[in-house]
């Protein structure tokens, strides 16, 4: 890639129920952070991710706010909302903006403040980046639409629904030794066979839990020599839009294409990656992302699961700091929390969390039931 | 769903009306106003038979705000007979007694109200098609 952009700098805050927080607090909170390891006081320009607050009657043009409250002056502040794919667009239009050389440091925030509202509000808020007239009026949503899916996965199939354990059980165990995560126990079968239906057959246990978060990068044109985490490749790659697609298709092209068009970029494929960050807000979406990109043959996602491959030290980790599912899914935020994981990886700076050797890494968030897909390739 | 909004809907809400381009055939249910095959923006109303079948379905036993009155509730994807699959509800049956393949119309049913004051959403749904059809 010729314009090459490095991450001099990442934080996030832990992803959680904060109470004593509001969305602006967490939001300037992980800025604070990634403005501190980059060594940096100064950027021409704030892009904030957030699907939810304005919705939630919150904050909204959240980047105005965010700046202000750092006390950066003179900036040019965007805001980006693409539903759950908000925080890979985020970092794709910073991307943008150096690229075209309108500036050169770029601070990009993802914040998501869900704990203030009520689970069912929350729900309907959330729906709303499905089509509104005639979906999410009609009382579907993200839950709904994954309910189905996994129905029409199973019987398409032939599987058990207790296949499913394997997708939750790999967070888990990454998620574990997460200190940013909120649920930090590895789950065991028993566990997730008693969990809850919400809409069958999909369980509590199926769907990530939303909690607050908020993480950040600093990010700038490449220096020739850098040692530093560079974006080698990305795309965001929309479709028609509607649940009834990945359910009846059992496929996400948006996926599938953008996965492509960012590893075209970046010069390499799948298998020189040494781990991946996908879309795992519910089971469904999960299994789809693995198949869409190529580590699982189609219907095949969740023996590869129970297989082990996508432990830390298994041929293709996945979720190594427990994905949405454990670490906890901040709608807004995930794609940022994502790019800021894969950093940490890609340093060696992931303690427990750690794969082995890590050169190259696959980041890719999902919109509106992945109708949008927003792909990072780093190294 | 606001009141102009619900007024607005009307026509595919409650007769299931879309649109056919008078350039290329293409159907779109809900209506269009440009065609997203070919661009053209002219269209004959396209009235949907109604007829259709279940393709997946789900018991819903956790409902977003103000679908709480329906729990438990039956979910799915129905396709309707001209190709078209939609997100909808399935009523009139018990949900355990619903699975793909089965045949299915359209009916006007109460979706949703908006609080205990707000405008109440009548709407299509689907139900087991009666025998005698
Ligand atoms: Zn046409």
């Amino acid at each position: 890639m010729k314009n090459r952009i490095e991450i001099v700098g990442v934080g996030m805050t832990r992803a959680a129920e904060e109470w004593e927080l509001g969305l602006l607090d967490i939001a300037i909170k992980a800025a604070g952070m990634a403005l501190d390891d980059a060594k940096c006081d100064k950027v021409d320009a704030v892009v904030v991710a957030n699907a939810l607050g304005g919705a939630l009657g919150d904050q909204q043009n959240l980047a105005l706010h965010v700046a202000s409250g750092l006390g950066l002056e003179q900036v040019e502040t965007f805001s980006v909302s693409c539903d759950e794919a908000s925080g890979g667009s985020a970092v794709r239009l910073a991307s943008a903006l150096i690229v075209s050389g309108m500036h050169e440091t770029i601070l990009v925030v993802g914040a998501e403040k869900t704990s203030d509202a009520l689970p069912d509000m929350l729900e309907t808020v959330r729906a709303a980046g499905l089509d509104s007239a005639n979906e999410t009026s009609f009382g579907f949503s993200p839950t709904i639409a994954a309910a189905l899916g996994m129905q029409q996965y199973l019987s398409t199939y032939k599987l058990d629904k207790e296949l499913f354990f394997h997708i939750a059980k790999v967070a888990h165990a990454h998620g574990a030794t997460n200190r940013n995560a909120m649920f930090r126990w590895t789950l065991e079968p028993a566990q997730y066979n008693k969990s809850p239906i919400v809409a069958t057959p999909l369980s509590v246990c199926d769907n990530a839990p939303p909690c607050d978060g908020a993480a950040a990068l600093v990010v700038k044109k490449a220096s020739a020599q850098t040692s530093r985490v560079c974006i080698l490749g990305s795309a965001n790659v929309a479709v028609e839009k509607g649940i009834v697609h990945p359910i009846t298709r059992l496929s996400l092209p948006a996926a599938t294409e953008s996965a492509k068009a960012a590893w075209s970029e970046s010069g390499c494929d799948r298998s020189a990656m040494s781990f991946f960050e996908l879309h795992d807000s519910n089971a469904f979406l999960a299994i789809l992302s693995i198949e869409a990109v190529g580590l699982a043959e189609p219907g095949e996602a969740l023996m590869r699961a129970a297989a082990g491959d996508f432990h830390l030290k298994g041929p293709s980790p996945l979720w190594t700091f427990g994905g949405h599912k454990s670490r906890g899914h901040a709608p807004g935020a995930g794609g940022i929390y994502q790019i800021v994981e894969a950093v940490l990886g890609l340093r060696g700076d992931a303690g427990e969390n750690q794969v082995l050797n890590a050169d190259k890494a696959m980041v890719q968030c999902l919109g509106s039931f992945g109708a949008q897909a927003v792909t990072h390739v780093l190294g | 769903m606001q009141i102009a909004k619900s007024w607005r809907r009307q026509p595919s809400n409650l007769r299931l009306e879309g649109t056919r381009c008078t350039a290329c055939g293409h159907l779109a249910f809900p209506a269009t106003i440009r065609c997203r095959q070919c661009g053209q923006a002219e269209f004959d109303v396209y009235q949907f038979t109604g007829f259709g079948e279940v393709v997946v379905s789900s018991i819903v036993y956790e409902a977003p705000r103000d679908f709480g009155e329906h729990v438990p509730y039956c979910a799915a994807v129905v396709r309707l007979e001209e190709g078209i699959s939609i997100a909808t509800m399935i009523t009139d049956v018990d949900p355990e007694d619903v699975s793909p393949g089965m045949p299915v119309e359209m009916v006007t049913r109460r979706i949703a109200a908006q609080g205990d004051k707000g405008p109440i959403l009548y709407a299509y749904k689907f139900a087991p098609l009666l025998e005698n059809q």
